[in-house]
């Protein structure tokens, strides 16, 4: 295990510097092999990957954004009511739940639900050699092993973020109305959805989306290129999960900027 | 029958409760390991601190810059801007950069990269079996190599915080530069409204996020069983663990933090 004094200040940057573009290849091939069709032999494979996803990860993904939903709901409450206006704790928690927290909440989980997960599954596969024994009978391991988690994550993950935003949402209300109780249902309601359109929600939902993606293909790189034994497993567990954790973050910034950067969408002025 | 199908269906249940049981015994046991002399960890406290110093600074910097500038930098100066009160982002910044995304994202890069980097330190020696060698030399694991990393994550964690938050209130800048505006404005916002209580709430919360993972990674680090793939679960598990703990805690912290400090919502 590398000790405390071995790493030096700027290894960090370095080595995203060196991954970066092992990353980008691997990427690529990816989403190609699932784009043109190729991931279709193995489609057996991805709906079990679907099923894992569902009945693995579901309700970690909606009780996380559940939590985030109702801090999303106390802190607009208690803002609005030193404004003066109670009732614009709405507005708050239409921009906060739907624009930025969910993709977030819904980055930060899937990055260490689903990315550590896979990597930990194709690490140990790599080490006890069970992926060259795919290669051997003649299955092509990038295909099978990476490019069905990416179909199923595709397929599985638009739905479960679509129910995470009425749960948040559920969640917000819950705190806003009943919790800190300052505005009546209707008025909170009001605001809430005179703020928020359903571009919004497109726009919302392809920034979860595209952090999902390059968090599963984070994910089976790591997974895929480990070693070192059961050390190395553990250790490219925790690198991936750096990585996503700042990928999560520039997405985010990058969706925001482009989405919202010059007009914020809100219905204010001419 | 029905007994059966009872425990059939409460076994998750059960072996979560465990688990948490278990964390409130390691989390008492470290404490009191970590005040009753002697000190024997003073070394490993430093190399740990040094170690999450080094490890998170970088993703630390890049996330709260990237956070605070697109979500409470440019959506509320967006709304800010049609009504021609830009100044205002500096007082909304106490809300963001300093109650609530500092402390959170600090304990998310910090969980991402020191947790899981403990979690598969201390697995991997569990798996090759070092942890029972020193119990057998009379070495305490808890004493030894639990609380040197409970107290550095929970100094490290507070003292980060700190930085996330110069690294957010840098983004709300930004975002005003972006708006063309000058920043005077914003800095009088920001500190006619932040105050003491909002800087040791932040900070105490990220203490004991701190803490929070500490004990999760280390619990689950020690715990690991079943070889290779054993090692790598166990960080999948203490990251889920504990950034669900971590936001549910935040969640009742500020809930508590702000109704009993009435004096935090009014605006200036």
């Amino acid at each position: 295990m590398r000790g405390a004094t071995s790493i030096g200040w700027l290894d960090m940057p370095r080595g995203w510097l060196d991954a970066v573009g092992e990353l980008a290849r691997f990427g690529s091939r990816v989403a190609g092999l699932v784009y043109s069709g190729r991931v279709l032999k193995f489609f057996g494979e991805s709906l079990r990957q679907a099923g894992i996803l569902i009945l693995g990860s579901a309700l970690v993904i909606w009780a996380f954004v559940f939590i985030l939903g109702l801090q999303c709901g106390i802190q607009g409450a208690y803002f609005f009511r030193a404004q003066g206006v109670p009732a614009y704790a709405g507005l708050f928690a239409a921009w906060c739940d739907l624009r930025e927290a969910l993709p977030y909440a819904f980055g930060y989980i899937l990055s260490a639900k689903v990315g550590t997960g896979i990597v930990a599954e194709l690490g140990a596969m790599r080490i006890s050699d069970e992926i060259d024994a795919l290669e051997v009978m003649g299955i092509e391991p990038v295909t099978f092993l990476a490019a069905t988690r990416l179909l199923a994550a595709w397929m599985v993950l638009p739905f479960l973020y679509l129910a995470g935003i009425g749960i948040m949402y559920a969640a917000s209300y819950l705190a806003v109305v009943e919790q800190i109780a300052d505005v009546s249902s209707g008025g909170y309601l009001l605001i809430f959805w005179t703020f928020q359109n359903p571009p919004d929600l497109i726009f919302s939902l392809i920034k979860g989306m595209v952090m999902a993606t390059a968090i599963v293909i984070v994910g089976c790189y790591y997974g895929y290129t480990a070693s070192g034994g059961p050390v190395g497993v553990g250790t490219a567990t925790a690198q991936s999960m750096v990585v996503n954790i700042v990928l999560v973050h520039i997405i985010g910034m990058l969706g925001t900027v482009v989405f919202w950067g010059a007009n914020p969408r809100a219905p204010i002025g001419g | 029958m029905s007994d059966t199908a009872i425990a059939r269906a409460f076994l998750p249940a059960k072996s979560a409760f465990e688990q948490v049981g278990n964390m409130m015994i390691l989390t008492t046991r470290t404490i009191a390991a970590a005040v009753r002399p002697p000190y024997p960890f003073g070394e490993e406290l430093v190399g740990q601190l040094l170690f999450v110093l080094k490890l998170s600074w970088f993703p630390l910097l890049i996330s709260t810059f990237a956070l605070c500038l697109g979500a409470p930098g440019l959506q509320a100066a967006g709304a800010l801007s049609l009504f021609g009160a830009l100044d205002r982002l500096g007082g909304f910044f106490v809300l963001t950069a300093i109650r609530w995304i500092g402390p959170l994202v600090t304990a998310v890069v910090v969980a991402g990269v020191a947790g899981t980097a403990i979690t598969a330190d201390l697995g991997a020696r569990k798996i090759r079996e070092e942890l029972d060698a020193l119990q057998v030399l009379g070495v305490d694991p808890i004493k030894n190599l639990v609380v040197p990393r409970f107290l550095a994550l929970m100094i490290i964690t507070g003292l980060l915080d700190i930085f996330a938050i110069v690294f957010g209130l840098s983004a709300g800048i930004a975002a005003e530069l972006l708006y063309d505006q000058p920043l005077g404005g914003f800095f009088a916002t920001l500190f006619a409204n932040a105050s003491i209580t909002d800087l040791w709430g932040s900070v105490l919360m990220c203490t004991l996020f701190g803490a929070i993972i500490a004990v999760v990674c280390s619990y689950k680090g020690m715990t690991a069983t079943g070889g290779a793939a054993g090692v790598g679960r166990a960080v999948n598990q203490a990251v889920v663990i504990s950034l669900v703990a971590v936001f549910f805690f935040n969640y009742v912290f500020t809930a508590i933090l702000l109704a009993t400090n009435p004096e935090l919502q009014t605006i200036r």
